[in-house]
């Protein structure tokens, strides 16, 4: 007897499936088993070390913290307390707009704010005084809505659609400062996302200072105006040429500035050389990642995108903070250009007033760059062209050249980092794991010998159970076992000790198919059939078993990776990958072999 | 080889009285269990801190505690994990940082006195006091005027001149781990140890995690319950339902009894028998099905009893292989991976019981109701 064309096409396809997870476990072996340990989460390093036919670097099988060591820490943004702040300067700001309707005598309308239920409670003398302030306030401040309205008081609430934005901003800030805060560590690899509405992931594996993670929290980032110094124009420049800095450093002049790829080599470089009164501070440029990053945070490896870094010599004194600035916004300037609009509020103005008449451009001399710096760090400096009185202030780039998104991304940036300051949302630490290198060496040891003790148990007992049938499902079922590592290899995935037991588990239940199958072909065999017709039969009417049996496991897995975080997400992953591979390995490759054993090679009786 | 070595013809059904008598008494006790004493919960949704130390000689576990007890600490667990010769323990304590609310009330009270606080503002969740004053401040003397034994200030942060007049300070108050580690330090002088681990939960994440755990236990449940009355019949739904929440609530009677932390991993463990659960049932559900069609007009019990008959050798092969895979878990896990295992050792075996005297008899009562019912309508 002859084994059809199918039946060829069918071994191709596995033993190519199996090639391919082979080809794809290159990276985890390099990863785990080459790689030096405090190496091991380094992209760069592995992408060194692999040979040129393995695939990408990231396609590669992590450690998860816990078995690795590490620090793993949820924040979460007090988006609540920052809509109570901000209801709460809402409401002097509108005592201080109806003060100065005196020609309309709306200064005798008490102001009363109610934070908790982001609401402002207005009480007027008469009906009609009540109904012109609304109007008034309802145009000052488009943000707010009436929420009540009774004879000569009314009640003004933060639209919930303003509340949304407000905390995705919020967020998005938050994001934004601890990144900062973390590439200044400058630790190998860090995981940042955002997670649901009001929280971020932070996973520093290999990281064992959980003091210093929790400074990522310890103080609000500040926002501060700070003039570029005018009065060593040439500083960098002749730094460089007097001191050349070592040529590993990586340092470069560029158009009178001091540029680097490491930030801190910058910093180190003028050390002790910066001028009295004059601080250096840095910018990082992001040429290429900056839209990306801008349009979607929360999938950015916070390696940060920075392409390189720019020195700033600054004044010490901070000119401005940014408690006083009102809000930030990107608009369209007159002429289409993208510009980044900016308010201040009363007495943000009058500070604001003074620096700018001082400063500006003017007939007899240029106008002076003021440096925006959050948490220390350079984010624009504009010059001062006019002197601004109102308190209403506009940054545009007119020089600027590139791609209009790019230019939107950069001015989305800016305006992120202008509302960070005039409103910082208070971050706190809701979870954090942390484990040591050594238990995580020890977890490792005795996770995998689990495993392996597991696996050898189950191996032997279906070999003695089902004699050369079971020896066909103990190949399927280490095929299945490496599919697993191969899938979980091609997502990127971190194994963790519940990866590890769901592993252990994944593979008891894969045998069920297996035992569903076998038991069914020893029935076949009872009712007298012939083993060939006994083998296909056995295999039919067990496949919807198996599937429906799959299928239902598989939501419960499902269900977990939705509802998991962490270590469980990866007993969840390893769960959901084992069981498609289950349904693969029991139904195609076992029936692929006992089909060559009874019709390849004419068998008139199986072992089983 | 074979277990069974001729076909069987047990009547399964003929138990089912007893059966139903033993499961439901089982899972009251269990119920009423969880409503007296509760279980052991975790920090993972408790909240607190938890602390794992490896000592490296024998160390007994009222020493711990007795370490912890001298060093302020309240609400303070000592759990023993792994074999004796590892010497690891568990230790838990509520809260995650040393500053509370009554302190800081102190503390700014005490402040006052010295000095004009222009603002005040406690973060209690990170331990940290934010205050603005008049004059410059030493962070040396306000380190003496926050800090207690109860209390210990790690660190004061001179964050320097406010634009609108003040100082800033910012004072950090050490975490709870470093308060087990202090007490450990000075209560077990003599013996050297490792923190090996340290996690803390906030209380609100606790909660939310808490909600989050059950709530994918619901979830799990109802799609699994309505992709069976899809694929299947309506009939077989609830049997399937009341067999799984019958196994889940007796692999948690392992958590209850045994008293071990009730957390992430557990839920794992009661998520994964949830799915094993099914799984068992839904192999004898396809087969009686398939018998259905095959005699039609037969019994509906008499095609159960074959039914589980038929399915029985794989029903005990596959709890056997899937339970033997657990050994290495069982023999090598430490603490929470051990307790996963035996959870679902736990769930396994009932699991296996419960598709045979608990999922088929529901679904053949529940299909007499519907009997019923469709002979009393029509008229």
């Amino acid at each position: 007897m002859k084994l059809g064309s199918g039946w060829w096409t069918r071994l191709v396809i596995i033993l190519l499936v199996t090639l391919l997870s082979l080809w794809f476990l290159v990276p985890s072996y390099y990863s785990l088993f080459v790689l030096e340990r405090k190496d091991r989460n380094k992209l760069e390093a592995l992408e060194k070390v692999l040979p040129w036919w393995a695939p990408p670097a990231r396609y590669r099988l992590s450690l998860g913290l816990d078995l690795q060591g590490g620090v793993y820490m949820i924040m979460r943004v007090d988006t609540k307390t920052a809509l109570m702040k901000r209801t709460d300067r809402r409401s002097v700001q509108i005592s201080t707009l109806l003060k100065e309707k005196k020609e309309k005598q709306l200064e005798a309308v008490v102001v009363e704010s109610l934070p908790e239920q982001r609401q402002i409670r207005l009480t007027a003398k008469d009906a009609a005084m009540a109904a012109l302030a609304e109007k008034e306030l309802l145009e000052a401040f488009a943000d707010f809505e009436v929420a009540l309205r009774e004879e000569a008081s009314f009640t003004l609430q933060l639209k919930a659609s303003e509340a949304r934005r407000f905390e995705t901003e919020a967020l998005e800030q938050a994001l934004l400062v601890v990144r900062q805060r973390i590439d200044k560590w400058g630790v190998a690899e860090v995981d940042l996302r955002k997670l649901g509405s009001d929280s971020i992931q932070v996973s520093l594996p290999g990281h064992d200072n959980p003091e210093q993670a929790r400074d990522l929290i310890g103080k609000t980032a500040q926002l501060e105006f700070i003039l570029v110094d005018e009065d060593y124009p040439n500083f960098f420049a002749e730094l460089y040429n007097k001191e050349p800095p070592a040529p590993e450093l990586g340092i470069e002049l560029s158009s009178g500035t001091l540029v680097a790829k490491e930030g801190q080599a910058i910093l180190d470089y003028v050390a002790g050389k910066v001028p009295e009164e004059r601080v250096v501070l840095l910018e990082c440029e992001m040429t290429q990642a900056s839209p990306e990053v801008a349009a979607n945070p929360e999938a950015s490896k916070a390696t940060s995108g920075c392409n390189r870094y720019l020195a700033y010599l600054l004044e010490k004194t901070v000119s401005m903070t940014g408690d006083s600035l009102a809000s930030a916004d990107v608009v369209q300037g007159e002429r289409g250009q993208i510009v980044v609009s900016l308010s201040f509020d009363a007495q943000g103005t009058k500070e604001f007033a003074e620096l700018t008449t001082q400063h500006a451009a003017s007939a007899e001399k240029r106008g002076r760059r003021l440096a925006i710096v959050l948490d220390g760090n350079v984010y624009s400096a504009p010059v001062l062209q006019v002197p601004i009185k109102d308190g209403r202030a506009q940054i545009s780039n007119n020089s600027d050249m590139r791609p209009q998104e790019q230019q939107f991304a950069d001015a989305k940036m800016l305006a992120l980092v202008l509302k960070t300051g005039a409103m910082p949302a208070p971050v706190s630490v809701g979870e954090s794991r942390q484990v040591g290198a050594s238990l995580g060496d020890e977890l490792i040891k005795k996770g995998s010998l689990a495993a392996v003790v597991g696996l050898l148990l189950v191996v032997l007992f279906m070999a003695i159970y089902y004699k050369v049938t079971g020896l066909v499902a103990d190949v399927a079922l280490l095929l299945n076992g490496l599919l697993i590592l191969a899938g979980l290899a091609v997502f990127g995935a971190t194994l963790t000790l519940p990866g590890i037991a769901g592993f252990v588990l994944t593979l008891g239940m894969a045998v069920d198919a297996n035992v569903l199958i076998n038991e069914r072909i020893r029935e076949e065999l009872d009712r007298g059939n012939v083993a060939r017709v006994a083998v296909d039969k056995g295999y039919d009417r067990a496949f919807w078993t198996i599937f429906d049996a799959h299928i239902t496991t598989l939501f419960a897995a499902i269900i977990l990776f939705m509802t998991g975080t962490g270590p469980i997400r990866g007993f969840a992953t390893t769960l959901i990958i084992g069981i498609s591979a289950s349904l693969f390995t029991a139904i195609v490759v076992t029936r692929l072999i006992t089909t060559y054993l009874i019709h390849g090679r004419g068998a008139k009786t199986i072992s089983i | 080889m074979r277990i069974l070595k001729h076909k069987t013809n047990i009547d399964f059904l003929k138990y089912r009285r007893a059966a139903m008598f033993l499961s439901s008494l089982g899972n009251i006790a269990i119920l009423v269990g969880i409503a007296v004493f509760g279980f052991n919960f975790g920090v993972d949704f408790a909240g607190g801190t938890l602390v794992e130390v490896q000592f490296s000689e024998a160390v007994v576990d009222q020493s711990i505690r007795e370490a912890g007890t001298q060093g302020g600490l309240a609400d303070f667990q000592v759990q023993s994990i792994g074999t004796r010769e590892d010497n690891t323990f568990l230790l838990r304590v509520g809260g995650t940082t040393q500053l509370t609310e009554a302190h800081a009330a102190h503390v700014e009270a005490s402040l006052r006195k010295q000095a004009e606080v222009k603002s005040f503002y406690a973060d209690l969740g990170n331990g940290l006091l934010n205050l603005r004053t008049a004059e410059k401040m030493d962070a040396q003397a306000l380190s003496q005027t926050a800090g207690t034994s109860e209390a210990a200030v790690k660190e004061v942060r001179e964050l320097g001149e406010s634009q609108s007049g003040g100082f800033d300070y910012q004072i950090v108050f050490s975490g709870m781990a470093e308060k087990v580690q202090t007490a450990l330090k000075v209560g077990m002088a003599k013996q050297t140890f490792e923190i090996r681990r340290v996690d803390y939960v906030g209380p609100q994440v606790g909660k939310q995690l808490r909600n989050k755990g059950v709530a994918a236990l619901v979830y799990a449940a109802l799609s699994i319950i309505v992709y069976v009355a899809f694929r299947f019949d309506f009939k077989f739904g609830p049997g399937a339902l009341v067999s799984m929440l019958h196994d889940v609530l007796m692999a948690s009677g392992y958590y209850l009894l045994t008293q071990r932390e009730f957390n992430l991993t557990a839920i794992a463990a009661l998520l994964t028998v949830v799915g094993y659960s099914i799984n068992d049932t839904i192999v004898i559900y396809d087969r009686i099905r398939e018998e259905m069609a095959r005699f039609k007009g037969k019994p509906f019990s008499e095609i159960i009893n074959l039914s589980i008959n038929e399915t029985l050798s794989r029903t005990i092969l596959t709890g056997g292989v899937t339970a033997l895979s657990l050994i290495g878990l069982l023999i090598f896990g430490v603490g929470e991976i051990f307790d996963f295992a035996a959870a679902m050792l736990v769930g396994i075996v009932v699991g296996t019981y419960s598709s045979i005297f608990v999922a088929s008899p529901v679904t053949l009562w529940f299909e007499k109701y519907l009997g019923k019912d469709k002979k009393a309508k029509p008229a």
